[in-house]
Order: structure tokens, then sequence, then C-alpha cells
């Protein structure tokens, strides 16, 4: 075993450029298959770490995920809104323990802003249950205050004391604006940035946090989405009227019994006065992730036909070796090598080959999440540590292997033929 | 006695590639002895390959009788005649004999990787031997760590006797060694190939077209198309 574990490195050896490409083909592949696996769950990490803590999203009646959508993740427009005293008497509730209201609509430079109260900064948590918490500044407590996220903050350079504008209109992923369409910036309000929150890998890092009295003010002079011409008003005049919102988007609600979770629910879905719902946010998020889930079974079948195709590839190269291995074949016959010996050889080579790419790939992944993990945390909130190699890539790569020990079995199988067809002698 | 004395014990042999009608080889009779240098000569096609091929034990006949060392071929399982092979029987080719990406050395030393008997008859050393037979072989000492693919025609040509004699198997079989040799090399390196074999008290036997070397062995045979 241990010559044909030396006669197999040096025949390796000699060919060791295409068998490189061979192996790296496989590396590349394996990258793919890891990252693909690792995107899926930190991205479903992500999505379940949002919502920590909280029982239940209420809202108007409508579609469940686009509730999630809206008031998590801060996607799409309100279909509906709820009415301010609605949200009075559920948070009365004597099974409620807390509830922070929800109002969406403005944007600033592409981020969403959120109206709501400094109850937000108390109750939500995210991840493994833990409280939001400020690299600088403090809750917001008057108008005009802004609390952004770590992202915010970063990616448009923001400290505490600076001075923003927010924009009429929800924003737009692409981050592109057009003054025409999307209405206009709220210059006459200015806000100043009072806090900064520590990055969270959730929507919370990508949203500028405002009071809803804020809001109730800034939009005083508006109707039907654009300023009334001739009529300003002053921060230091709005201050003057009743700055209670009047509608809401959406309520998330924290119980003191978990296990009241479907009394409140039912509770809220027989309101009388307007139709509302509430649903269980890690339901939604199941129901919303086998949307996205097909997009990810399919990466998952590209990742393993590019697999498949890498393992091909390393069979088929095997395979033309044989041809001008076909001496060397016969002279280990010679010396007393039997077809078993030859498969051993064969597969040996094929083994390695695989576990050279094996490696390669994992150690490429490992290097790339090690130096581009901290910046992918920081743009995109997928925090892609939480899923170092665990049992599930541990199975992935031992089906790869199993796979690639079948694609040399082929030219093994062919070599044992081959060299009793030939016989012992060379034939030009 | 025959045991002892007779290396190459052939009766009535016949072999017909599996793709054929007609037989490649029929051989009604063959008995080499112990010691003996041996010619075989054949038109191409008359079936030179396909007899090395089943007195190595690669193949099996259709029918007729075949023993080496008194050992009767078709008696032994395919792991048993490879082992066989490797234990007692050392190859010659026309060329391309060395595996190119070892060194000089390490194709020398390719039957002890696979016979434990060949090891053991080197006195313990293979390297020492390996070594020694390569000096005798007039290869310079220092060509032994090259590898193999640097080496000319004629030295690839003494380094694979060299090969074929470690361990000192009791046949040499040579399949047409000095074709790609010019004639005045072909004598000295069949000469000496004789002169070790005769050293390990092996038996040759040398097969090739060429007719004018027959005067060199003890013997000769034709080998009849059939």
């Amino acid at each position: 075993m241990k010559t044909l574990f030396l006669i197999a490195l040096a025949s390796a050896w000699n060919r060791r450029l295409t068998l490189a490409l061979s192996a790296l083909s496989i590396a590349l592949a394996v990258v793919l298959l890891i990252a693909v696996t690792r995107v899926r769950d930190a991205a479903q990490t992500s999505f379940a770490q949002a919502v920590a803590g909280v029982d239940l999203v209420a809202g108007p009646q409508g579609s469940p995920v686009q509730l999630l959508l809206h008031a998590v993740f801060h996607l799409g427009e309100a279909t509906d809104t709820m009415r301010w005293q609605s949200y009075q008497t559920l948070a009365a509730d004597p099974l409620v323990a807390w509830s922070i209201p929800l109002t969406l609509g403005d944007s600033h430079r592409g981020f969403p802003v959120l109206g709501t109260t400094p109850a937000f900064f108390r109750h939500l948590r995210y991840g493994l249950q833990q409280p939001l918490s400020f690299s600088s500044g403090e809750p917001f407590n008057g108008l005009f205050e802004a609390v952004v996220g770590a992202e915010v903050a970063a990616r448009l350079g923001y400290r505490t004391g600076d001075m923003i504008t927010l924009r009429h209109g929800s924003a737009h992923l692409d981050g592109h604006h057009d003054d025409h369409d999307h209405g206009a910036e709220h210059a006459d309000m200015p806000f100043r940035i009072v806090g900064i929150l520590l990055p969270t890998g959730t929507p919370v890092d990508r949203t500028v946090h405002v009071s809803l009295a804020s809001l109730e003010a800034i939009h005083l002079n508006w109707q039907g989405g654009m300023p009334l011409p001739g009529l300003a008003i002053s921060p230091q005049l709005a201050t003057k009227f009743n700055l209670t919102p009047k509608t809401l988007d959406a309520v998330l609600i924290g119980l003191h019994q978990r296990t009241d979770v479907f009394r409140v629910q039912r509770q809220i879905a027989d309101f009388t006065g307007e139709a509302l719902m509430a649903i269980l946010p890690g339901l939604a998020m199941d129901e919303l992730w086998q949307l996205v889930g097909s997009v990810e079974r399919s990466l998952q079948g590209v990742a393993w036909l590019v697999a498949g195709a890498g393992l091909a590839g390393m069979a088929a190269v095997i395979l033309a070796g044989l041809g001008e291995r076909r001496r060397e074949l016969a002279i280990l016959r010679s010396v007393g090598a039997g077809p078993r010996h030859l498969v051993t050889l064969l597969m040996l080579e094929g083994l390695t080959l695989t576990a050279a790419g094996l490696l390669t790939g994992l150690a490429l992944v490992e290097g790339a999440s090690y130096l581009f993990g901290p910046w992918i945390s920081a743009r995109l909130g997928l925090d892609l540590s939480t899923s170092a190699f665990n049992a599930a890539e541990f199975r992935l790569v031992a089906s790869v292997f199993a796979t690639g020990l079948l694609a040399s079995l082929l030219p093994a199988w062919r070599a044992s033929r081959m060299s009793l067809a030939d016989g012992l002698v060379p034939r030009l | 006695m025959r045991l002892v004395d007779t290396v190459i014990h052939i009766r009535d042999l016949r072999f017909t590639w599996p793709a054929s009608h007609a037989p490649c080889l029929a051989l009604p009779t063959l008995d080499v002895r112990r010691g003996e240098r041996l010619f075989m000569h054949g038109e191409s096609g008359a079936g030179k390959s396909t007899l090395l091929n089943l007195i190595g034990g690669v193949m099996l006949p259709d029918s007729g009788n075949i023993e080496i060392l008194g050992q009767s071929l078709t008696a032994l399982s395919a792991s048993a005649r490879d082992r066989f092979r490797g234990d007692h029987a050392g190859f010659i080719f026309q060329q391309f004999n060395l595996i190119p990406y070892l060194s000089v050395i390490g194709n020398v030393l390719l039957p002890c990787r696979f016979s434990v008997e060949r090891t053991r008859r080197t006195g313990g050393s293979p390297l020492a031997e390996a070594r020694r037979l390569l000096d005798i072989l007039d290869l310079d000492p220092r060509l032994a760590d090259r590898p193999a693919a640097s080496l000319s025609v004629g030295q690839q040509q003494r380094v694979s006797a060299a090969r074929a004699l470690i361990g000192r198997p009791e046949l040499i079989l040579a399949d047409e060694p000095t074709s790609a040799l010019d004639p005045r090399r072909q004598a000295a390196f069949i000469e000496l190939l004789m002169k070790e074999v005769a050293a390990s008290g092996g038996t040759l036997l040398f097969v090739s077209h060429d007719q004018r070397l027959a005067t060199l062995f003890d013997r000769s045979v034709e080998l009849r198309t059939p």
C-alpha cells in the first residue's frame, strides 16, 4: 500500500499541472456548495434574529408575510393603517407587557425612516435576546431628534450632533431617487442625530429612528404627499400643535406570559371597531422563508451540478491519462502487480485529487470568510461566522468525497481491464 | 527431477484473442532447462508477445498445459499468478521499459517492492544490490538518482536489465530488447545480459525477429504462425 501510494504520488507529480487544474475545479465547486449553504444559514439566522423577543406583530388585516416584511424589514408599502385608539386599547391590555408602535413612509438617502417611541430601544431584542445598545449618544427624547443604525452611520459617515433631513416617500432598494416621482425633502424641519446604535446584523442597522410626534410634525403642512403651497410651519411653531398620530402601520407586542400568545392573537382578531390581525413572527418568518427557500434550493442544485462537472472532469482527466500511462501500468504488472494493485493505484489518485480539491475548497471558504466576513457582516448584515464548519457541511464534504470515489471507479475499472487486454507487452 | 531442471514446460498450447476467430498462438511443445539461453524467433504475428503473456501468467491459454518451475499456471488464482510472476520472472521489453518519473534506482528496485521473495534474495539490502547491478551493467553511479526519462536508450535498456535481474529470478524474459540499439551495441548488450543471467543462475528466454542474433545463444527455436 505504501509502495503504491508513493508510486501514485510520483506519477501524479509527473502530471501535476493537469491534475492541479482538475483539483482546482473540484475546489471551486466545493467553495460554491459551502458558500451557498453558509449564506443560506446566515440569512436564515439573521431573519430569525431580527425579531427575537417579539411575541406578536399587530397591524391592519391583510397578508401576514406583507405585514412582517413591512414591520420588521421595512420593505414594501403599507396597504392599510390602524387607528391610534386601537393601539392604545391593545397597549392597555393586562396581558401585554410592552408594545412598540411603528410608522413608516419616509426615508433618508435610501434608508427607511421608522417612527416609533423610546420603548423601541428598551424592549426590542435581537439575536440571542440581546438588547439594542448605543455606540454613542442615547435614545431620542424630543422632537426632531434621530437615532441611526450602525450601517447608516458607517455608510454616510454620521456622528452624533450631525443634522439630517428626511425625504417624503419610502426608500427604494436601488437607492435611486427622483425628486419628481418620489416626493420631496422635508428641508424645513431638519433632525439632529442624538444616538448611533451598535451593529446588530438586523434591519435596525439600516434604519433611521425618530419619534412618532416628529413624523406628525414634519407632515403638518402636507397633504396628499405634497407640501401645501404657501403654508410654511417652522419647527418652533410645530410644537404648538397636537402631535399625537392618528394612524399607525404596525405594533410590536411583548407579553408577560408567552403562553398567552394565542389568546391575545384571538383578541386582536376579534377586535371591535376595525379589522386587525396579529401574527406570530416565527410562523410568518417560516412562511417567508419558504418563498425564499425555492431560490436557495435552485442555487444548491446549481452548486451540485458544478460539483458533478468538477468530478466528471477529474474522471475524464484520469481516463485520458490512462492512454499515455499504458506502458507504466504494463511495467507495474510485469514486476508482479495485479489488477487490484492498478485499481488501488488509480483510486488513490482519484481520491487524493478529490481530497486535495476538498481541502483547498474548505481553505478558500475559511480564508474568504475570515478576510471578508467583517465586510459582509457590515454590508449585508449576514454573519457568516455563526455557521462555521458544522455537521451539515461535514455531510456535504462527505458526499462530495463519496461522489469522487464513484468517479474514480471508472478509470480504475478501465485500467484493470486494459492492462489485461493489452497484455504485458506495450504496443506501439 | 523434471520439476527441478525444467524451467518452462509447455504442451499443446493454444490461445485465441476474444475478438478473433483464428488462434494467434499454437505451440505443440517447448521445454527449457535450467540455465539454458534460448533464442526464439518468429515473424510478427507469430504470437511472441502472446507467449510471453502466457508464460508471465497475465493471460491463460484456451487449452494446453503450461508449467513454470513445475508449477502449472492454470492451477493458480489470478492474484497467485501475479505473485508468482513477481517472484520468479524478470521482464525486459523492447523500448520505454522504465517508469519515466521514477529515478533510475527506483526503477531497478520496483520488483522488490512487489515481491518479498526477491527482496529476500538480494541478501537483505535491495539498494546495495541495485547499485551493484548498475555498476556491473556499466552505468555511471551518478545516474542512479536521475529520473529514468533523462537516460539514453542504451542506458535505459541496461537499467531494465538490472531491474529484471534484481533478486535473482529463475526466468528472464526478454522481448526484442535490442531492437532499439545499433548493431554494435546489440551484441555487447546481449553478452552482458547473458553473463549476468549466468551469474545469477537464471534461465534466459530471448525473443526476437532478428535471426542473426541466434548464433549468440545455446539453442534457437522458431515460433510459427498458426
